[in-house]
């Protein structure tokens, strides 16, 4: 059985170059030039980076639509997405597109954010190390999760999305590469529903998944 | 200061020390020199007094040093400085010669740790053109921008300019704060220190003690909003949002703060304050020397709501420093309050006075609002804005510049 090597991350956030946005047509218009990590920062990076504590909507791009744009209707839809859904992040980009096209041709006005409150478009880097810890029986996942920073939740969890073909988390990944009938836990966390959790709620939201005999 | 990182596990939780540690051992025994140009008094050299100790308790091999002048240079780095921050301002070639020259001389002394460092971390405009003075560096230079150069003088940021573009990295603390540059530009926003005499937790004896120094009620809820007497905090905005919530509600108010003294417009402003203040016994106009940390720590904590009324602001420390103390902050919608104060999470942001005394007047009478708001407010500054978070973007920083530069993500 190869054990659960437990990582840890930590992000550091970084402009992107390109020019602030101050209407939607802007936004549009760097959202379908930016780099796919820039995407990735603004729908995946928001429960790492302090800004963003109980948002209404969990990117970016929404939470500045309702706060500096005040179009409730645009930051409704972009609010929905789930970026973990698509394939690939070009796949994400057109949905978003998609979503601001459709809301620039229903508008009156082009709507605009006051000076200040501009969108600022960045990226992150993220260095992942090994913590030196290893979990090597299923009934120590709770315990070991528990005493995890959240950076490794991150990572595990969020990031791994992006990263396991499969698109799941590493814990699930693991539990079904071992022997035995662990079907349950894998279910009770794959069922955790992150959009709306901070990484703590996550962890211990995971505890409980794991925890339970 | 020297307190190591074991200090803060209570505060932080031992999983966010294990995490420095396990970032410090991948960076062990690197050589990293800061160099800034005081020692003490003011932010950078509050920093630093403790960003070193902890970044060799993790066991780099941190260096800090600081650049000597004549108060001619000085007089020219604080013309700098303004004009970076968007003052009219513009200096004669001999002076950028006479600016150059200092530092050439500090290089001298300083070359050869500068010249073995692993990482050279140059703080604010003053020693910025030591890069261009050290041909024979080893390691990765990263310049950081402690101020808003958002909006400087032109004449002053060409030149400037021409000094910083050539370093590997820079960092600014806030997005808006940034100018575009050719190389990586890092966001790292500014902290606090739990355990500072500003910060750290207090008796409430000491609370009742300078209660009673200043002549405040123990019955009736407490306004406070702590800041330089400066026209961007809008001291008398909050006198006048106070004034709607008195016909209603018999609050009290502190303003708190210092920069009357060696400053004309602030001692202009105080009078206004003072002004707008009148005769009432509720409002406490408290002019406090720049060391009086252990005061504005009591008051914040006696506070009731903290209050941030700013229409210009940087990252605003002064509001993390409220949040920490378990308060809800009403703040102006500007700088870096957005970034700490979520409504109805942390607080709310506000744009008048109108604004301010509308959501004083319902905390008041929701106190289990004001309640949970200050325990979530304190959480998100134990999360993100504590210098433990601080510590741990500068030490990603080291490891993403010396290991893995030009890729998104890099694992050690």
């Amino acid at each position: 059985m190869s054990p659960f090597e437990i990582k840890d991350c930590a992000l550091l956030r970084q402009m992107s170059g390109l020019p602030p946005a101050v209407n939607l047509r802007e936004l549009r218009e760097r959202i379908a030039a930016c780099s796919p990590d820039v995407l990735y920062h603004h729908f995946c990076d928001t429960q790492l980076a302090p800004s963003t504590d109980y948002p209404d909507y969990r990117n970016d791009f929404a939470i500045w639509a309702r706060r500096r744009l005040g179009d409730q209707i645009v930051a409704e839809r972009l609010g929905m997405i789930d970026p973990y859904v698509f394939p690939s992040m070009e796949e994400l980009r057109q949905v978003t597109l998609d979503i601001i096209d459709e809301r620039l041709s229903e508008a009156f006005m082009v709507p605009w954010a006051r000076p200040g409150h501009e969108f600022y478009f960045m990226q992150a880097v993220t260095v992942v190390f090994d913590t030196g810890k290893r979990v090597t029986r299923p009934d120590e996942l709770a315990s070991a999760i528990s005493l995890m920073a959240n950076g490794s939740i991150y990572f595990h969890v969020l990031e791994a999305r992006r990263r396991n073909p499969m698109g799941v988390d590493d814990f699930s990944a693991w539990l079904q590469g071992l022997e035995g009938d662990w079907e349950r836990y894998m279910k009770a966390i794959r069922e955790i529903d992150v959009t709306f959790h901070t990484l703590a709620e996550v962890k211990s939201e995971l505890v409980e998944a794991v925890g339970v005999s | 200061m020297n307190r190591s990182l074991g200090a803060y596990a209570d505060i932080v939780g031992t999983p966010v020390i294990q995490q420095l540690r396990a970032l410090g051992e991948i960076l062990r025994g690197i050589k990293v020199v800061h160099v800034n140009s005081t020692s003490e008094g003011g932010g950078v050299a509050e920093i630093l007094t403790w960003m070193v100790p902890l970044m060799r308790d993790l066991g780099l091999d941190a260096n800090w040093k600081v650049i000597r002048g004549t108060p001619t240079f000085f007089s020219i780095t604080k013309s700098i400085h303004n004009g970076l921050q968007g003052k009219s301002v513009s200096l004669t070639k001999k002076e950028w010669d006479s600016y150059y020259e200092v530092n050439a001389q500090n290089f001298s002394e300083m070359k050869e740790v500068l010249e073995k460092a692993d990482i050279v971390v140059i703080h604010d405009p003053q020693p910025a053109p030591m890069l261009g003075l050290c041909p024979n560096k080893r390691g990765r230079w990263i310049w950081r921008a402690h101020i808003d150069i958002s909006r400087p003088a032109r004449s002053i940021w060409r030149t400037l300019r021409s000094y910083v573009e050539k370093y590997d990295a820079s960092i600014f603390s806030m997005s808006q704060f940034a100018q575009l540059l050719p190389h990586p530009q890092f966001i790292i926003a500014p902290s606090i220190d739990p355990l500072s005499e500003k910060n750290m937790d207090l008796d409430q004896s000491e609370l009742e003690q300078v209660r009673e120094e200043f002549g405040l009620d123990p019955d009736r809820p407490l306004l406070v909003q702590i800041s330089r007497f400066d026209r961007f905090k809008d001291p008398v905005g909050v006198v006048q949002a106070y004034h709607l919530v008195r016909k209603v509600l018999p609050v009290q108010l502190v303003l708190a703060g210092g920069g009357a003294t060696d400053d004309p417009e602030g001692a202009e402003i105080l009078d206004e304050v003072r002004e707008a203040a009148g005769d009432d016994p509720d409002v406490h106009v408290l002019l406090l020397p720049s060391d009086a940390h252990r005061t504005v720590n009591v008051l914040q904590r006696l506070a009731d709501i903290v209050i941030q009324k700013s229409t210009r602001e940087g990252f605003g420390l002064t509001v993390t420093e409220g949040l920490w103390k378990g308060k809800p902050v009403i703040g102006g919608d500007v700088g870096g309050i957005p970034l700490q104060v979520t409504n109805h999470h942390t607080g709310y942001l506000i744009n008048t006075p109108e604004g301010a005394a509308h959501r004083v007047r319902y905390l008041l009478h929701h106190r289990d609002t004001m309640q949970r708001m200050g325990k979530t407010a304190r959480e998100f500054v134990r999360d993100n804005f504590l210098l433990t978070r601080h510590l741990r973007d500068y030490l990603t920083l080291f490891a993403w510049v010396l290991k893995g530069e030009g890729k998104h993500t890099i694992m050690i």
